[in-house]
């Protein structure tokens, strides 16, 4: 039992008030964290990413299908919007990947993975980059000076460098939205469905999750991505 | 060259701390160890004191134009100081009490060799004493300074050896080599450069000046390579690093300026002093003069050369 407690991620804190949907989840949440737990506990020896994923304390989880996504770039562009980002900057890239020997290209969308471990948090001088207590990582634009060292310290590339405001910015998961109980705007904009998005107590996203399925983009990096979640391609394709 | 994010205006900050830091470091052993004595006039410490401070505070000033809020809100430059698992915030921490600790060494230096400008400050500041016990001001300024100068050197270093998306980078043998760079070039300004310049008509008094050069050159060809194989063996992205630097974009900047006017021409003019016997002054310019340009060639090649791991 001492080994499950630990393996099973403490109550999230969160900003606003929902303690009665709270207190609803809360019994799913158990029976689902315990059995992931419990399947984490058995299947680490062989799932060299579940360790990471069972230590990472995230209300949210963004997963994105590589099946489905066809790089369209409508993430992109909703995110510029709903941003207000001038020309050449995006919070979400896509990479190319594949080839056509190996089964075709494919695109590989990254975004701010809300690293637990963030380097680009460590790194930052000016501590503008920080945790919410979502777990969702976040920067004060107003105590940004702009060194750029974070974009330099990212593995993900995910820190953009906006000429205009002399900030690094980078996706916040649409946190407003997202407390006031909508989506980001990637999401509600990505037209065949690859983005899935929800609490980790959801019984779906729990059960995406604890199945292994959806992996965290290189945890080799150390960083313990903490919200974004990949499920790699079938055909053996896996970035990187 | 990639220089993502960073470029030009880092390396020369870089090139420019690690050469003050030299200086200080060079000027304050000669002073502490009392060889500053040894002759009326020394124009190590007075070039080697007098110049690191505002070497790193033209750096500094580089640095915040470099910022997205230094011309916006200078201001938020505060913020810097906040983050003590920042390795840029040990810096700023760090420059914050060298340059005061450098402008002090140099303001005491420069007034030891000229006392006519007490005498004029007495004029208006009658309190003032008729002199002031410089050396044992100075030797308490070199002792403290030469930490906070050790710490300047090695710190531009650490700055790119934490960040392990850049592999080229994150090897512990990179602040060594800002550290034997910082070293030489801050050599090459307050004891070639310096001693040459401002008194041309004595030759060289540092007799061993050569051997001290061609000693360090050795060392940083040696570190060097042992950067670019260690980079190489590591595959990836730091190899390709090392690639864009040998044979690459790089490869024209590193074998003229780097490897053929930083170490080989300064090694062979010091082999030629050596067995010459003295240390003349064209040598001097010459060799000082290519070691300090082939330090900002080093520092730009190496922020430049910087692949980013694949995502």
């Amino acid at each position: 039992m001492k080994a499950l407690q630990r393996e099973m991620p403490e109550s999230p804190k969160v900003g606003i008030s929902e303690s009665e949907e709270r207190a609803l989840s809360r019994r799913t949440f158990l029976k689902v964290g315990v059995g992931g737990g419990l399947l984490v506990a058995i299947a680490g020896k062989w799932m060299p990413f579940s360790e990471a994923m069972a230590q990472v304390q995230s209300d949210y989880a963004l997963i994105i299908d590589l099946n489905k996504c066809t790089g369209c770039g409508a993430c992109t562009e909703a995110c510029n919007q709903r941003n207000n980002l001038p020309e050449g900057v995006s919070y979400i890239h896509r990479i190319e990947k594949g080839s056509e020997l190996d089964g075709g290209c494919w695109c590989l969308p990254v975004q701010c993975q809300h690293c637990q471990d963030a380097p680009c948090e460590t790194v930052c001088p000016a501590s503008a980059t920080y945790h919410h207590p979502s777990g969702v990582v976040l920067v004060n634009e107003k105590t940004c000076v702009g060194c750029k060292y974070c974009a330099i310290a990212c593995p993900y590339e995910a820190r953009v460098y906006n000429e205009e405001t002399g900030v690094v910015g980078k996706c916040w998961l649409c946190l407003d939205l997202v407390l006031g109980g909508g989506r980001p705007a990637c999401v509600d904009a990505c037209i065949p469905g690859a983005r899935i998005f929800g609490r980790r107590d959801d019984p779906e996203i729990a059960e995406l999750l604890n199945s292994g399925r959806a992996q965290p983009l290189h945890p080799e990096f150390g960083t313990k991505p903490g919200v974004v979640y990949y499920i790699f391609r079938e055909n053996g394709a896996h970035a990187g | 060259m990639t220089e993502h994010y960073w470029g030009w205006l880092v390396a020369i900050y870089l090139f420019l701390g690690g050469m003050g830091a030299g200086a200080f470091l060079i000027a304050a052993v000669i002073e502490l160890s009392g060889k500053r004595y040894e002759q009326e006039y020394c124009p190590t410490t007075l070039v080697g004191a007098g110049v690191s401070g505002p070497l790193i505070v033209i750096g500094t000033v580089l640095l915040i134009f470099d910022l997205g809020a230094g011309l916006r809100e200078p201001w938020r430059i505060v913020n810097m100081f906040t983050n003590w698992s920042s390795v840029m915030t040990w810096g700023i921490w760090i420059l914050s009490f060298f340059i005061p600790i450098a402008f002090v060494y140099g303001v005491l230096e420069v007034m030891h060799v000229y006392p006519g400008i007490l005498e004029w400050l007495r004029r208006w500041l009658r309190f003032l004493p008729e002199t002031l016990p410089y050396r044992a001001i100075k030797r308490v300024v070199c002792s403290i300074g030469i930490l906070l100068a050790l710490g300047t050197a090695l710190y531009t270093g650490v700055l790119l050896s934490v960040v392990q998306a850049v592999p080229l980078w994150s090897t512990p043998i990179l602040p060594v080599l800002f550290l034997i760079s910082a070293v030489s070039t801050g050599m090459a300004l307050s004891l070639d450069l310096s001693a040459t310049v401002m008194v041309p008509e004595t030759p060289h008094r540092f007799k061993r000046l050569p051997v001290i050069h061609i000693a360090l050159i050795g060392l940083e060809i040696i570190v060097l390579a042992v950067f670019f194989y260690i980079s190489f063996q590591k595959g990836g992205e730091a190899a390709e690093s090392v690639q864009l630097i040998l044979t690459g974009a790089g490869s024209l900047i590193f074998w003229v300026m780097v490897a053929g006017l930083g170490l080989v021409f300064p090694l062979v003019l010091n082999v030629y002093a050596l067995l010459r016997g003295s240390h003349g002054h064209v040598v001097g310019i010459l060799a000082g003069a290519a070691i300090v340009v082939a330090g900002l060639f080093v520092r730009y090649l190496i922020v430049a050369a910087a692949i980013p791991v694949t995502v």
